[in-house]
């Protein structure tokens, strides 16, 4: 006679795993710091390109003298840039927005580099080395033990991911108000200069941003269960993608966006958590778990 | 029913063949001590139960079902090789972590249960990474048991620990599957230990089973031999070698003979010869014993 065993089903599974991440997420001290760093950034990047705005470099050599023009036009630049460059005001005489001339915001002006952009860097290093902590640790053995099908282990690290990732994003853009509000930068947008930024448009930028976390984090998640315990090799690899990736970003999140941008963001999201989940379904379950 | 059926099983990694069909049977509610060498092929077996890693070839079924079987697997309790804990975190937070993993609803509760088995409850709050080796193993012991698991693997569970942590290892396996049916995986080097618990044995070499038998079966096959001592053990031996097959000197310092001869037999052959015999038994040889001879009788 056969034995019973209790049915476990999926939205069971699910759950648990969901319980034992998220416990995990928020025990960690690591990501305390990281969102502590995420809301202290955006601050000392307003107060050091404010400072360094305006200061006179000369060349040793040549004896040239270079004025550094560093300084945030708006504070909604640290969030993104606008993607239709023809409606920027060149009222500036010489100095365009850098993003307003490249609607990838692949310019070399710090304001296009030094921005919350950055952060899917810091979600991979995260991502990283919290999917890695389960095969260092050990304790792939006893999740993977009890969990004979390796979906919900995958989803879990992606759901977990995204939303530690959305933190880094709400702590940046709250500390990126806190930093303007200190250094006075304007948050009034007729000084950003197009008519199609608004209160929504940002708030949408915003909201895409969040939801393009959903397309890195499963990447990040594939890096780390093909990596294991080689955490290193984990971030390598996500940040390496990371960094191809990045001058998409600006692109599809844009500060003039529309609700068409978060939709985009999320159907994007969907697709990679699918595809790229169950490619790293797949290599849960042909490869060595210890 | 049997808990776990192995039939053909095969593993390679690489040009290395670890396992080369491996045959294994484990009935419910045995306590299966798994035995061989260092890179015999049990940890490989242990952790292609568990899912670990997958065979190469042949068939593993848990209670009847595919060893892949979501169910049975959600029902297994393990410790390979060391604890999968996290070091940072404390004792306590591991087995609640533990315990969220297995959807246990009243997790406290379980984890103070399964902490008091292995007289650990003093040590929750300690962090993981700063506990002894034998605290760590009792901590891994404490996890494999936490939710009542049906079927638990324990790989070398006994290493680090003291005397104490032995004995209550062995009154948790045999209190586990006389009150829960559990049924217990082991594999271990201190075969006196096992020999006091096991009910099964499971002896592997260069990745096949060898031989499987009940504890009955074992007490049954092993042989019995005289052990002596006299005034002079050189002599006794050597006039005990001409005659018998098989005269070996043990760590107590009697002289054993091992050939199927009754007492008075060598009693009356060294009197005849001039030796005095102060101390005569009969004993039956151990697993250990056993065991050696069967790995001698493999390389000959």
């Amino acid at each position: 006679m056969e034995k019973t065993f209790e049915k476990n089903t999926f939205g069971k599974r699910l759950k648990t795993m969901l319980h034992v991440d998220f416990r995990r997420m928020f025990t960690m001290p690591l990501i305390y710091i990281v969102l502590g760093i995420c809301l202290v950034s955006p601050i000392l990047i307003f107060v050091m390109t404010t400072m360094m705005d305006g200061s006179v470099t000369t060349d040793p050599q040549t004896g040239e003298e270079t004025i550094t023009e560093s300084k945030f036009d708006h504070a909604w630049q640290i969030i993104g840039s606008i993607s239709n460059p023809k409606e920027e005001p060149s009222d500036e005489g010489e100095k365009e927005s850098t993003e307003g001339e490249n609607p990838m915001g692949g310019g070399m002006d710090i304001t296009s580099m030094v921005n919350i952009n950055m952060l899917y860097f810091a979600v991979a290093i995260i991502v990283c080395l919290f999917v890695g902590a389960d095969f260092r640790s050990g304790y792939s053995k006893n999740l993977f033990t009890v969990r004979a099908s390796k979906v919900d282990y995958v989803i879990s690290k992606t759901l977990v991911g995204v939303v530690g990732g959305a933190l880094m994003i709400v702590c940046f853009f709250i500390g990126s108000v806190i930093g303007a509000t200190i250094m006075s930068i304007p948050f009034d947008l007729s000084v950003v200069g197009s008519s199609t930024i608004s209160v929504g448009s940002i708030v949408f930028c915003l909201l895409a941003k969040v939801l393009l976390v959903g397309v890195f984090v499963p990447i990040y998640v594939l890096a780390s269960v093909i990596a294991k315990q080689r955490v290193w090799l984990s971030i390598l690899i996500s940040c390496g993608i990371s960094m191809l990736l990045f001058m998409m970003i600006p692109m599809i999140t844009p500060l003039d966006g529309t609700f068409i941008n978060p939709v985009l963001c999320l159907g994007a999201s969907i697709l990679a958590s699918l595809g790229i989940g169950a490619i790293s379904n797949t290599v849960l379950n042909k490869t060595a778990l210890v | 029913m049997n808990a776990i059926e192995i039939k053909n099983l095969t593993k390679s990694f690489g040009p290395k063949q670890a396992l080369a069909g491996l045959n294994m049977t484990v009935p419910e509610g045995a306590i299966y001590g798994f035995i061989g060498e260092n890179g015999s092929g049990k940890s490989t077996t242990e952790k292609i139960i568990c899912g670990l890693i997958n065979p190469s070839g042949g068939s593993v079924k848990l209670y009847g079902r595919d060893h892949t079987d979501i169910d049975v697997r959600a029902c297994m309790g393990v410790l390979i090789e060391a604890p999968g804990c996290f070091p940072n975190y404390t004792v306590w937070n591991n087995m609640l972590l533990q315990a969220a993993n297995l959807g246990i609803k009243d997790a406290e509760r379980e984890a103070v249960k399964a902490l008091k088995t292995v007289r650990m409850e003093g040590a929750a709050s300690n962090k993981y990474k700063n506990c002894s080796l034998g605290m760590k193993q009792r901590v891994g012991i404490a996890m494999a048991l936490i939710g009542n698991p049906k079927l638990l693997v324990l790989d070398e569970p006994i290493n680090g620990l003291d005397a104490d942590g032995m004995r209550i290892m062995r009154e948790v396996l045999v209190d586990i599957t006389k009150n829960y049916g559990t049924t217990v995986v082991v594999s271990s080097h201190v075969l006196s230990e096992l020999e006091k618990v096991a009910t099964h044995y499971g002896i592997i070499r260069g990745g096949k089973m060898i031989c499987e038998m009940t504890a009955k079966e074992l007490d049954d096959s092993c042989r019995t031999y005289i052990a002596l001592k006299s005034n002079d053990m050189a002599i006794t031996k050597s006039y005990l070698n001409k005659k018998y097959a098989r005269v070996e000197s043990d760590e107590a310092g009697y002289l054993r003979v091992y050939d199927n001869i009754e007492c008075e037999d060598v009693v009356t052959y060294l009197y005849e010869n001039g030796i005095i015999i102060n101390e005569i038994k009969t004993d039956k040889i151990g697993l250990e014993e056993f065991y050696i001879d069967l790995m001698k009788e493999g390389t000959r």
